[in-house]
């Protein structure tokens, strides 16, 4: 067996034995998670490798490259042993990732739409939304049971009209004052592309027709790691009103949505999420 | 004498007057679907659709409507003589 797949199964096999671990100590097991991405990517020089964080952030000299690379390969490693122990057991260990209310939260005012994208935490985002005031509908790819009591998921996966459904009881519960969860970066349905880190990204449509629709602020967020513990980052509100047009409005809010978060991973390109990163590289490529 | 407009024939207008695919068509038979494989709204535009009809007609959220069949021409504007009924 070639030395480079031995090591590729030794690793897989780690992060298996901490996703167990993470059932009794899920902070232990998150934080040591960072350190072992962190090896990997650092003896592999892979997933991502320093060239393809270069491109996408052309300042960084290769060691800086090379330096966030290992950070996102540490988080994308706590992600996996997050999302494994999450299919085993609900959003059980959620709760405990974010001990006390992160203070930015204090700053939303339902009803409104958070808007995340793939970059940090994101399947930590449930330990968040427990702080929120009020329910919290969540709209994501599959259904999973949440143990946070005030969190409702629904699938955006199905039929156009089932699609619309969806997006109905979500407009409902912004109607009845509550606060709608939805990914920004994740198309399944109707789309629109805006400029970012100097490439194209195509967003969901839906979150921002949902915010003109509904008349309520977008407002950006984004989960990330501390140690085996979750905070949270909250952009400004995001308003849908004095445009001509539907397609104008959707467009602009799209725009200062990404805007926001350009300013954020150029802040920290560690946080850069390693599928986002691949689609932005991949664009590049055409 | 003004003519008394059918929520039939009103939600035809509303179709013509938003749907791209439905102003070139003759007629909207009560079977054409409203996404897929007919007029191909999607999800946004559906939703947008229903939204209208609940403010000109004065409907409750169609929501009942979204979760049954797929929808169509006729679905529809029996929903909206049913709602007018009640």
């Amino acid at each position: 067996m070639p030395v480079s797949q031995a090591a590729r199964r030794s690793f897989d096999f780690l992060e298996r034995c901490l996703s167990h671990v993470a059932e009794h100590w899920p902070q232990l097991s998150l934080s040591a998670g960072g350190h072992v991405g962190r090896l990997r990517n650092r003896l592999s020089q892979r997933w991502p490798s320093p060239e393809q964080v270069h491109t996408l952030f052309p300042s960084l000299s290769r060691h800086e490259a090379a330096t966030v690379a290992w950070k996102i390969g540490g988080i994308e490693a706590r992600n996996r042993i997050l999302a494994r122990y999450l299919e085993k057991d609900g959003d059980r260990m959620l709760p405990g990732l974010m001990p006390r209310p992160a203070p930015v939260l204090s700053r939303l005012h339902p009803p409104l739409i958070l808007g995340f994208f793939h970059v940090g935490a994101p399947h930590a985002l449930g330990a968040v939304f427990e702080w929120l005031p009020v329910p919290v509908l969540a709209l994501r790819l599959g259904l999973r049971s949440p143990a946070v009591p005030t969190l409702t998921v629904l699938t955006i996966e199905g039929s156009t009209q089932q699609r619309a459904l969806v997006f109905s009881r979500a407009m409902a519960h912004l109607r009845a004052c509550g606060v709608v969860a939805s990914a920004l970066d994740f198309v399944s349905g109707p789309s629109l592309t805006v400029p970012f880190l100097g490439r194209s990204l195509e967003l969901a449509r839906g979150p921002f027709a949902m915010a003109r629709l509904a008349g309520v602020p977008l407002v950006p967020l984004a989960a990330r790691w501390y140690g085996g513990t979750v905070e949270v980052e909250v952009g400004d509100e995001l308003v849908a009103d004095g445009f001509s047009s539907p397609e104008i409005c959707e467009r602009k809010l799209a725009t200062a949505a990404t805007g926001w978060l350009e300013n954020y991973l150029r802040s920290d390109p560690g946080e850069m999420g390693l599928g986002l990163l691949h689609r932005l590289v991949l664009s590049s490529d055409k | 004498m003004k003519a008394k407009i059918t929520p039939a024939d009103g939600v035809r207008e509303i179709l013509r007057k938003r749907v791209p695919r439905a102003k070139d068509l003759d007629d909207l038979p009560d079977e054409l679907q409203l996404g897929e494989g007919g007029l191909g709204l999607d999800s946004i535009a559906l939703v947008e659709l229903l939204l209208e009809c609940e403010r000109l007609f004065r409907l409750p959220p169609p929501l009942a409507l979204l979760d049954g069949p797929p929808l169509t021409v006729g679905l529809l504007a029996e929903h909206v003589r049913a709602s007018a009924c009640r």
